[in-house]
């Protein structure tokens, strides 16, 4: 009996071409994992939740509205003011590999219809490091959210000040500091949200400067690392030493926040605010 | 249309993935880590963990099942049976992207999931439904009031429950009240919304079934009835086709009726309509499953039909050439679930490896089997091993081929009912068609566990 009189029209030899699909491998429990499948899933590890890194713009698409974001200083970038040895190269590398102009994105987005500045930087930049224009980017957010009315939302993720700029990036400690208090000033809200890894002048300045700080579990999250603390002060180190949870506990950190439920914790927080 | 991936596990991938081949169709495998190696993912062109063995992660998951489809590039997705078959939202999501979801269309799979919604379309086109209310009924002293009128027992039932959960039996007045608050609460917790909906309940009564099947055109078609009676705990064991001991004017009543169903709901794709039928030959809706079913492979013995490439060529938008005075049945067949599980021991699920399997053959016996020797039983899903179906020229032959098939049959490393359903093909009952849909627990059970 057949039921039809059209056939499936599928040529033999037309058969479809797949193309070779990209595996990742956690650094935690070791297992492969189609790449996309870390994507839908928070960049989170499908088996054991370690937290992939995520490069800003994905961040961004994961917390703001679908084209909410209106980015400002897209094209800030680096010069190398001190003529630092190799700086130009490695900026160039660190391009190619972000796709970044610089280690932060900066702009305006709403996250469920709340209305926010918002801040993301990106390790795949030169391990987020703090220069001139990532000081003045956040300088200039900051300062548009005051115009605007807006609170402000940081995600951190940076090895410290860029050393290749000297004291220009150590300014840059004071130069957000001072910003983000006129934005308290100004009666407006500041969420700094902690990922792995937040450490070095940015832990010392606008890092730990949230009206509310909170953080991915299992980050790292410091001034001096772990080993260099560890040789000053001659001593063994707790097993969780830096690391969100610690943290938590000592009172550093609000919260800790999955990846997959932050935006509703955002939410929540900007809802109150308003 | 070249590709297919195939959103289940086990039995089912197996058997949609053979269809697939057959038609020339590249095939993609999704498997959890508990499926790892499964015969399943071997058979299949391209095989990807999806995630943990939980289901919510991995089977249930749908951006990640998504996302594979996207990177492999597949048409079509058949969701198979059980886990997301009846979820509109994955249909959504699918059309979304552009791939073709092999099953019904999300509107009618929300409109028949609302199992009161469901109640009420029907009482509003004349089919015939149990006594009880038009549709939700909201209010206590409303549903009590109804409850009297129609006389205990009654069935309080979540328009959006489904296996079995949210449903709870009322026998006497006195217990009305806190049963009929008590699976509000519970359908609010479990499926999301305290709408709940009234039934008589009724005892002694047969399941039987119609498949149908609509090309999206207006054209439905019946493909006769299954008799699904043999059930513990609303979990079907043995199923027939057609369904005996019933006069052939009922017969096609019901097969009407199941047309008309379908063409109420402007169903598309193969569909199951559910009909309790009374001793006294009554027969009322139950409800419509909006995907393949287990029990197929019965219909498909006695129509020389394979409904898997149907339901594909129904999802390419091919139309019907045939009408239904052409779909002719003949013979009898019948299909025995085969679970790892000890009936003795309360049906225990036993996984576990599987150390030997000898699966029996020859003319009119099929199996499809979801393992092969060597494979293991997950506890994280369901138990069923596979299903021995056998086709006789009449009842009477298809019982003893399966019987005969069963003797064949050898499974070593985990428990297994075949002796169960042995049990149920050479009982009197069941010869005699003396049975209903509570006569494996009241009668079968008792006679051989005491």
């Amino acid at each position: 009996m057949e039921l039809f009189k059209e056939k499936i029209d599928n040529p033999k030899g037309k058969a479809n071409e797949i193309k070779s699909p990209e595996f990742l491998t956690c650094q935690e429990c070791g297992k492969e994992i189609l790449k996309e499948l870390v994507h839908t899933n928070f960049s989170t590890c499908i088996y054991c939740g370690y937290l992939f890194r995520i490069p800003a713009y994905n961040r961004i698409e994961m917390i703001a509205d679908e084209n909410s974001f209106v980015e400002i200083d897209k094209t800030k970038k680096s010069n190398d003011p001190l003529n630092f040895p190799d700086y130009k190269e490695k900026l160039k590398i660190a391009k190619k590999n972000s796709g970044l102009n610089e280690a932060i994105i900066c702009g305006t987005c709403s996250i469920e219809g709340y209305k926010t500045g918002l801040a993301v930087m990106d390790s795949y930049f030169m391990m987020g490091s703090m220069g001139q224009v990532v000081g003045e980017k956040i300088c200039d957010l900051v300062e548009t959210c005051i115009k605007k009315k807006l609170p402000v939302i940081i995600f951190c993720a940076s090895g410290g000040a860029r050393m290749q700029e000297g004291m220009i990036s150590l300014l840059q400690m004071s130069r957000t500091t001072i910003v983000l208090n006129k934005l308290g000033d100004a009666g407006l809200l500041y969420v700094s949200v902690l990922t792995n890894p937040t450490t070095g002048g940015v832990t010392a300045s606008f890092a730990m400067q949230g009206d509310i700080i909170l953080a991915e579990p299992k980050a790292l999250i410091g001034f001096a690392g772990p080993r260099v603390i560890a040789q000053t002060v001659n001593d063994t180190l707790p097993d969780e030493f830096q690391k969100t949870e610690f943290l938590a506990k000592k009172g550093m950190i609000d919260g800790i926040v999955e990846r997959r439920d932050m935006k509703d914790k955002l939410k929540k927080i900007l809802s109150l605010h308003k | 249309m070249n590709s297919v991936l195939i959103a289940n596990r086990g039995e089912v991938a197996v058997r949609i993935i053979r269809t697939c081949k057959k038609l020339g169709l590249n095939t993609v495998a999704i498997y959890s880590e508990a499926d790892k190696d499964s015969y399943f993912t071997k058979i299949a062109d391209h095989a990807v963990c999806i995630g943990p063995a939980k289901a919510e992660k991995s089977y249930l998951n749908i951006p990640g099942i998504i996302a594979v489809a996207k990177v492999y590039d597949v048409c079509a997705i058949h969701p198979g049976i059980g886990f997301l078959s009846e979820s509109s939202d994955f249909q959504r999501a699918c059309e979304e992207q552009d791939i073709t979801f092999i099953g019904p269309d999300a509107n009618a799979m929300d409109l028949l999931g609302d199992k009161a919604r469901a109640r009420q379309i029907m009482i509003e086109n004349s089919i015939p439904v149990p006594p009880g209310s038009d549709g939700e009924i909201s209010s206590l002293e409303e549903a009590q009031k109804l409850a009297d009128e129609i006389g205990y027992p009654v069935i309080i039932k979540a328009s959006h429950g489904g296996g079995g959960g949210g449903i709870r039996i009322v026998f006497e007045k006195k217990k009305f009240k806190s049963e009929f608050l008590l699976v509000k609460q519970e359908a609010k917790a479990a499926f999301g919304s305290d709408s709940v909906y009234l039934e008589k309940y009724l005892t002694q009564t047969r399941h039987i079934e119609v498949q149908i099947l609509a090309d999206g055109f207006g054209n439905v078609l019946h493909f006769g009835t299954r008799e699904c009676s043999m059930q513990r705990k609303n979990q079907k064991l043995l199923e027939e086709a057609p369904a005996p001991f019933i006069s052939d004017v009922l017969r096609k009543e019901m097969e009407d009726c199941a047309v008309k169903i379908a063409k109420i709901v402007e169903y598309k794709n193969a569909g199951t309509v559910e009909f309790l039928l009374t001793e006294d030959g009554k027969f009322y809706f139950m409800e419509m499953n909006t995907r393949i079913q287990v029990e197929h492979p019965v219909t498909e013995a006695v129509y020389s039909i394979d409904l898997i490439k149907c339901q594909i060529q129904v999802a390419l938008n091919h139309k019907f050439a045939l009408s239904q005075d052409k779909i002719i049945a003949r013979g009898h067949a019948i299909e025995c679930r085969i679970n790892a599980e000890n009936p003795a021991e309360d049906f225990k699920p036993s996984p576990g490896k599987i150390k030997e399997l000898q699966i029996p053959s020859g003319f009119g016996v099929r199996v499809d089997s979801g393992y092969v020797r060597g494979d293991k039983i997950s506890p994280f899903y369901d138990s069923m091993i596979l299903k021995v179906i056998c086709f006789g020229q009449n009842r009477d032959e298809a019982i003893l081929s399966s019987y005969h098939a069963l003797d064949e049959l050898l499974i070593s490393g985990v428990d297994i009912n075949s002796d169960f359903a042995k049990a149920i093909l050479t009982h009197e009952d069941f010869e005699n068609g003396k049975f209903y849909t509570k006569w494996i627990e009241n009668v079968l059970c008792a006679e051989l566990f005491g």
